[in-house]
């Protein structure tokens, strides 16, 4: 493991001069009378968060805060592709037997959306709850990892770089969690290491109505139930998404590069981008004005540059579009992957809620919760929540209890 | 007529200097190699272009050479909005016959685009008939003013733009404006590559035109989604970046014509338009929100036909995009020119379906901005089309 270097944020002091006199030279639009959250992120809101950014958030704290965690960087090789240094957080369960779980985020996260998670999952007790080691990736291109400077990283490609990291932490199995790309990605990975990859917990709603052809018995069920109240809701939900929330997936998908160019000159121009999805995608979580300056410090200050993880948008759409064998598509993600044990956690303001019958056909469920609260961002939106779920999940008991051999969560009790 | 004002172009001092320094200090990402204009603007294209309007470009010779032509500026009534103050171009032909031509530009484009036509349209020596040429910024574009308000749509817009040809006298005129279809009910069957059904016996221009059209669904549609639901968003960075405001009108400049040899000058003069606009460079994309909602707020699906305009009081029913594309039995007579790079590009069996298409030209090159791009074709199709009809009668 000679390539495993602890790391502490250390971002220079230049940069945070630099980000201060570009707030402090920002230029504003008008916006409409009543235009309110409807065409976008609002005047009054943006103005507020740049004032506060510029003249009292305080980086360094929120940097101190973030290196009491463990963390290290590695370098990992994709097939095909230049090795890159990854950034990841990682403790060891005091408990000998943890299940390593590796939580995946998307976008616009990052691993820090764990942190509130972290050391509760890795300080299970070992008895009453089962114990993890916990690992939390930056995606390459994302927050401190490195970016990729060739075309065509996709997917596979950052399955295949989690899977890495995880077999070089020395765990041969292992189980997963992740949302947004990482629901994606953790789903490449059942497909592609069903040797490695146990169970995968998810916290992102995704895909159609079953088909007679392939699912008889959800089809029938799907046609003869009528939606719940909850399930309405959540269509109605997916229609506000697909209608009115989907500029930003087509553009990213489409000329990340042409978008590219706003975010890395105007920190005004991030910090509209993201914090319209922090507000749109969260279930009126409270995000104060420190929070969301983090939040969007980590893409201003990420070391690929705010212009490179949009284009994880742009390499994953067009890889799904060519059709050749062997490739993940979408359709293969939303359709039934065997041998790896599922869990699920549903929210009622994920992206696109679909009902229950839509969900089975995923694969083997063996765990599956209804969130009365709760957004996109879950796991930063309600920690405890997905703590529960997934200790839940992997306890004794629990559908997924015993996936990975010899690591069960729990402390041996001692044969006498 | 006092209220009309004679109006010059001048690109403030101050603001320049601004520009410039903003421009000097711009940060610029990096660009996955071989990627050409695949997932974007290319970063050699933009930092010589930033390059070249920050040290190059001469804002007092584009001024002079936006004042080559007559510009005025006058306040029309739009009911539910302030007045607005609109910026337009106008040149009357020495022939007190000349038919008026009302001239719309559209989105990242401006008044600009009639430089190139607008001369030869007002000379009655071509041996077809001659044009007095009206030629606005619309209002949110240009040297008009912005709108304030939500709910500024397309029954406004061709309120003001009406308001315009009356006030200056031209009770009865004949516009030109870009093109447009819907496929007939009675077509079924789709080929390979496109999105649409394609008629039997298509020809070679509708085969490479249905291709085209995939291609712009498929690859070149983010700016419209973006700019028809979250047109705020986006506009934080066409304000605060000239950078992006650059990359964002000159990659449709790129994709949208049929390699049409820009140069710097011609992408800084057209994006120096939206930069320094009286509304603001945000403003323009507004247009897009507009279309794709309703009144109440409410996303307008793009096959919904709305309410269209029963006539009465402008702006109390909702034109769509689908509602514009049928044949409302109104008898105005269309003209259709056909360019090959134009973003969507349809057969003539779709594009008859728009009314009473009296006219129709193929041509072998040229794309969106066809005015700019083959001024002598679109003249020459505007005099051939108006020569051939009689346009005394009803």
């Amino acid at each position: 493991m000679a390539d495993i270097t602890p790391f502490q944020i250390n971002v220079p002091d230049s940069q945070i001069e630099d980000l201060k006199t570009r707030l402090s030279l920002a230029k504003f639009p008008d916006e409409l009378d009543q235009a309110g959250w409807d065409m976008g992120a609002p005047l009054g809101d943006v103005k507020r968060l740049v004032a506060y950014w510029k003249d009292k958030y305080d980086w360094r704290k929120a940097e101190a805060e973030m290196n009491k965690f463990p963390q290290y960087t590695t370098t990992i090789q994709a097939e095909g592709f230049e090795p890159l240094n990854v950034h990841f957080v990682w403790r060891k369960s005091s408990v000998e037997n943890a299940i390593p779980l590796l939580l995946v985020h998307g976008w616009p996260g990052g691993c820090w959306e764990f942190a509130k998670m972290f050391d509760k999952l890795v300080d299970g007790d070992g008895t009453n709850d089962p114990a993890f080691d916990v690992v939390l990736i930056s995606l390459p291109n994302y927050g401190f990892s490195q970016g990729t400077k060739k075309r065509g990283f996709a997917i596979e490609q950052y399955a295949e770089t989690c899977n890495k990291l995880m077999l070089k932490l020395g765990y041969g199995e292992y189980v997963t969690q992740g949302g947004d790309w990482g629901f994606y990605i953790t789903r490449a990975m059942s497909l592609m290491y069903p040797q490695h990859v146990k169970a995968t917990h998810l916290n992102f709603d995704f895909g159609s109505a079953p088909t007679w052809s392939q699912h008889p018995l959800l089809s029938l069920q799907h046609a003869v139930t009528p939606y719940s109240t909850r399930e309405k809701k959540g269509l109605a939900r997916a229609q506000w998404f697909q209608e009115e929330g989907s500029g930003y997936r087509t553009e990213q998908g489409t000329k990340p590069q042409t978008l590219g160019y706003g975010l890395t000159d105007s920190p005004v121009a991030l910090l509209a981008w993201i914090y319209e999805k922090l507000h749109d995608w969260t279930d009126d979580y409270p995000f104060t004005d420190d929070e969301v300056c983090t939040w969007i410090s980590l893409y201003w200050f990420s070391k690929a540059g705010p212009a490179a993880n949009v284009r994880i948008y742009y390499e994953a759409i067009h890889s799904w579009n060519k059709p050749s064998e062997g490739k993940i598509t979408r359709e293969r993600v939303a359709e039934y992957i065997p041998h790896v044990k599922i869990g699920y956690s549903h929210q009622p303001a994920e992206l696109r809620p679909v009902p229950k019958t839509w969900v089975k056909k995923l694969g083997n469920i063996v765990f599956d919760r209804d969130s009365e609260k709760g957004g996109h961002f879950f796991a930063y939106e309600m920690p405890d929540q997905l703590v529960k779920d997934l200790r839940d999940m992997f306890r004794k008991g629990g559908g997924a209890y015993g996936v990975v051999r010899g690591k069960k969560g729990y402390k041996e009790v001692a044969k006498l | 007529m006092a209220e009309i004002e004679a109006f010059t172009v001048l690109f403030p001092e101050q603001r320049i200097s601004q520009l410039k320094q903003r421009l000097q200090q711009a940060l610029f990402p990096d660009e996955l190699p071989d990627s050409g204009w695949d997932m974007g603007t290319p970063l050699s294209d933009i930092e010589r272009i930033a390059k070249h309007w920050a040290s190059k470009f001469d804002f007092q010779q584009a001024a002079a050479q936006l004042n080559e032509l007559p510009q005025f500026k006058t306040k029309i009534d739009c009911e539910g909005f302030d007045p607005l103050s609109i910026h337009f171009v106008h040149l009357r032909s020495d022939n007190p016959n000349a038919i008026p031509l009302f001239f719309s530009h559209g989105w990242p484009g401006s008044f600009f685009e009639v430089y190139k036509i607008a001369r030869q349209l007002t000379r009655s020596d071509n041996g077809g008939p001659c044009f007095h040429v009206v030629a606005p910024s619309l209002p949110n574009f240009g040297f008009s003013d912005g709108v304030k308000k939500r709910g500024f749509a397309i029954e406004q817009y061709a309120t003001v733009c009406n308001q315009l040809m009356l006030k200056l006298g031209y009770e009865r005129y004949v516009t030109q404006g870009g093109d447009w279809g819907e496929p007939p009910a009675s077509l079924k069957s789709t080929q390979p590559g496109s999105r649409f059904p394609l008629p039997d016996g298509a020809t070679p221009r509708e085969l490479q035109g249905a291709q085209r059209t995939a291609w712009f669904l498929d690859e070149g549609y983010g700016y419209n989604l973006l700019q028809s639901t979250k047109p705020q968003t986006l506009a934080y960075a066409l304000a605060d970046s000239p950078l992006a405001l650059l990359a964002w009108i000159s990659e449709k400049l790129h994709d949208w014509t049929d390699n049409y040899p820009w140069t710097d000058d011609e992408i800084c003069l057209w994006v120096s338009i939206y930069y320094f606009s009286t509304a603001g460079p945000a403003a323009a994309t507004r247009i897009y929100y507009e279309m794709a909602h309703d009144r109440n707020g409410k996303y307008v699906p793009k096959d919904s036909m709305g309410k269209g305009f029963e006539g009465g009081v402008p702006g109390t029913q909702k034109i769509t995009g689908a509602y514009l594309k049928k044949d409302h039995g109104t008898g105005v007579k269309i003209g259709m020119s056909h360019f090959p790079m134009d973003i969507q590009v349809l057969p003539s069996l779709y594009t008859n379906t728009l009314g009473n298409v009296v006219y129709e030209k193929e041509h072998e090159r040229g794309g969106h901005f066809a005015a700019h791009e083959c001024p002598d074709e679109l003249a020459s199709d505007l005099r051939e089309m108006f020569g051939a009809l009689d346009l005394r009668s009803a």
